[in-house]
């Protein structure tokens, strides 16, 4: 009784979960389906250009030890990965001389323009800086 | 390509407000070649000390003896835009820093007054809440090309000369700080940018590019300016050319996929051999697999000889031919005359301390300090050699030792006359690291990606940081210092018997040279970085240290991935001085 108890519970809490992404506007899904917006990528443009660009370049193709972050490069560092380990890392490690020192939401927006300059096709949603929905959401090649 | 100076009417500058300053600035005494070559006492007027690039002060007011009661005099912050790897410099009392982002600062070395300050543009107090640039940011801060780095800068008559992340190359007066001139000398679009600032050799203001890793119709070099107008004198490629002497070790890659050959990190200057000596980063793409040759590909990875007058490449030795892991042996080269030997010691990321004939290029000696796996040395022709299945393929994961972070970097070592030894720097790591491809098209290349799991190295005690005192010639281990996290300065050695150098942890040390006891440490604002130096002012010793951000890409990522219970304040640049207490 016990298990089925606590089976139970979780389903409640999973859903609840589920219905507040809904409500949200953000579920997961899969990269080719459109997971950020246009605007976004437009605002994470401008967060790169202040705090990414100097190291990684204008074009994205990197420099010095930065890596390029378009291309072959990005899918070999980062296909079969999930946005969320892709999120943690850039905010855990970028920019160099200050990790963590952007604001969440500039993070994804960041996270959002790579993406699109990766040729990841925009959807009418933006993406949330939400570990579990990051999470569901894997790099794969398109 | 010259720039006008009415170009820059607005650049920002807080010029001399304090009278005894102005005083001191009116008796500032011009540089002289004499001066460079043989410092006067006291003095510290190129970025490793004189031309000889020792790192070694001849002051003895602070020594063994009493090096435990060094007090702090004065700290004077700077920007947190960048990394700090500063080298000051000082002379008739007046301290020279290289600060983030083309900032340089001259103050008053005694006591840390505000002589003048130089910025490249005008300061913003505005927050910009898009981008979350913080209200105390520069709005320059993010204006150049890299990490905003100004490793050194130089001293030559009445000027004060840098090399910018822009990819210019300007000149200070030293009295005001007023831009003199400033001449670009490369595209920054193409990523070109510099790190390393100039150094004057026979009359010739000679800098080396670095940002040159991807691919473009144009290759890496070293110039030489004149430093009355800035005026390029020479340029000379760090990269053979296709039909160019040389040109047949990239095998058949065009000129436009030759890349990197970075001369990152400022040479020095025989005055006797009118020779500079300068180093070339590797080859990239990184890996010989991404690059599309196993050959050896000249002149990177060398220590090259330049005529300063001309940019003639004398002799060049290139120290790992078709570098193959991001092992660069670009860094500092220290002049020793060995038995009359006329000698140059080096050593690069592996961990291995080359002895070269400064005269001629050749030979004489190496010694595997012990801590890499990639190559086999012989000892007695200097060859390298790649260990089985080192020379890696595109998604093979290899394990080595060091990481790309390699044991020694651009934290240069020092030399004592006094004990014979060189004093090593060093951060301990291993990685196991898959290198991938890159596009080969123009504007594509790049270091090439690497998916890497870096972790301690298995002789280390646990330890990422080891200052290494090695004897030379011999390259016996004299004594090793570690501790929990990464050497993060230059050393320092003294005519007192010591060595001084700092770590990631905030900690400055100071050793005693023979055998490497800890007389002394305090702990600063922030991670210690960069080039601790030695100077006196009216007879009393002082000892700087800067402290800084960033670094480079692995300074902040190794502690926090393999040393997480260690932290340090994002903030917290600055220039530390301290002295004995009256």
């Amino acid at each position: 009784m016990k298990l089925l108890s606590t089976l139970a519970t979780g389903f409640v809490a999973m859903t609840l979960i589920l219905s507040a992404n809904a409500v949200l506007g953000q579920e997961a899904g899969t990269l080719s389906a459109g997971v950020f917006s246009d605007t976004q990528a437009a605002r994470g443009a401008s967060v790169y250009s202040a705090s990414c660009e100097s190291c990684h370049a204008a074009d994205l193709r990197g420099n010095s030890n930065a890596p390029s972050l378009l291309g072959m490069s990005f899918m070999f560092l980062w296909e079969g990965r999930s946005l969320e380990e892709f999120f943690v890392t850039i905010q855990k490690t970028m920019p160099s001389e200050n990790p963590e020192s952007l604001p969440p939401q500039s993070y994804i927006d960041v996270v959002s323009y790579i993406l699109q300059a990766n040729n990841f096709p925009a959807g009418p949603t933006e993406l949330q800086a939400e570990l579990d929905i990051l999470r569901q959401i894997q790099i794969t090649g398109h | 390509m010259q720039k006008s100076p009415t170009r820059w009417l607005t650049a920002t500058l807080l010029a001399a407000c304090i009278n005894a300053s102005t005083a001191q600035m009116q008796d500032y005494a011009p540089v002289t070649d004499a001066m460079l070559h043989d410092m006067p006492v006291g003095e510290w007027l190129n970025w490793r000390g004189d031309n000889r690039a020792w790192g070694y002060s001849p002051l003895d007011q602070i020594d063994a003896s009493n090096v435990g009661q060094l007090q702090l005099q004065w700290s004077w912050a700077l920007d947190n835009t960048g990394a700090v790897q500063a080298a000051p410099l000082v002379h008739d009392g007046i301290m020279f820093v290289p600060a983030p982002r083309g900032v340089i600062v001259a103050l008053d070395a005694a006591n840390g007054d505000l002589i003048w300050e130089y910025r490249p543009s005008p300061q913003t107090s505005s927050t910009d809440s898009a981008t979350g640039r913080s209200a105390a940011m520069p709005a320059t801060a993010f204006a150049g090309v890299g990490r905003g780095v100004q490793k050194n800068i130089a001293l030559y008559g009445d000027r004060v000369f840098a090399a910018t992340e822009n990819a210019s190359i300007l000149a200070l007066a030293a009295s005001t700080g007023a831009l003199l001139w400033e001449t670009q000398v490369a595209d920054p679009a193409l990523g070109y940018h510099y790190t390393a600032g100039p150094v004057v050799a026979n009359g010739t203001l000679v800098t080396g590019i670095t940002g040159c890793s991807r691919y473009k119709e144009d290759v890496c070099f070293i110039t030489g300016h004149d430093p009355r107008t800035g005026e390029e004198r020479w340029r000379t490629a760090t990269i053979a050319r296709p039909g160019e002497p040389g040109g047949d070790t990239w095998g058949d890659l065009p000129l436009q996929f030759r890349a990197g050959g970075d001369a990152w990190v400022a040479g020095n200057f025989d005055p006797e051999l009118n020779l500079v000596y300068w180093g070339t980063a590797q080859a990239k793409p990184w890996a010989r697999a991404v690059r599309g040759t196993d050959e050896a590909a000249l002149y990177t990875n060398s220590t090259l000889a330049l005529n300063p007058d001309t940019g003639e490449m004398v002799w060049f030795y290139q120290h790992i031919p078709g570098e193959s892991h991001d092992m660069d042996d670009v860094f500092e080269n220290i002049l020793v005359d060995i038995d009359g030997e006329k000698s140059l010691f080096k050593i690069g990321k592996l961990g291995i301390l080359w002895q070269l004939d400064r005269e001629t290029g050749d030979y004489i000696n190496a010694t595997d300090l012990g801590y890499q796996n990639i190559v086999n040395l012989d000892p007695v022709t200097g060859e390298l050699t790649y260990r089985d299945g080192m020379v890696q393929r595109i998604g093979q994961q290899i394990d080595m030792c060091p990481s790309t972070s390699g044991v020694k970097s651009w934290r240069s070592m020092a030399y004592s006359p006094q004990t014979s030894a060189v004093y090593i720097p060093m951060t301990l790591n291993c990685a196991l690291a898959t290198f991938g491809p890159t596009e080969r098209v123009l504007g594509g290349g790049g270091v090439g990606p690497v998916r890497r799991n870096n972790y301690v190295h298995p002789d280390s005690d646990g330890n990422l940081g080891e200052v290494l005192a090695v004897d030379i010639p011999g390259g016996e281990v004299k004594w090793r210092f570690r501790t929990r996290a990464p050497i993060n300065t230059a050393t320092l050695t003294t005519a007192g018997g010591l060595v001084f150098a700092g770590d990631w942890d905030r900690y400055f040390y100071a050793f005693a040279a023979d055998d490497g006891e800890v007389l002394w440490q305090s702990r600063l604002t922030t991670s210690t970085q960069g080039f601790p130096i030695s100077y006196s002012v009216a007879g009393k010793q002082y000892v700087a240290v800067p402290t800084g951000i960033s670094g480079a890409s692995w300074s902040s990522s190794l502690p926090r991935e393999l040393a997480p219970e260690l932290s340090r304040p994002g903030t917290g640049s600055a220039i530390h001085v301290f002295a004995l207490p009256e």
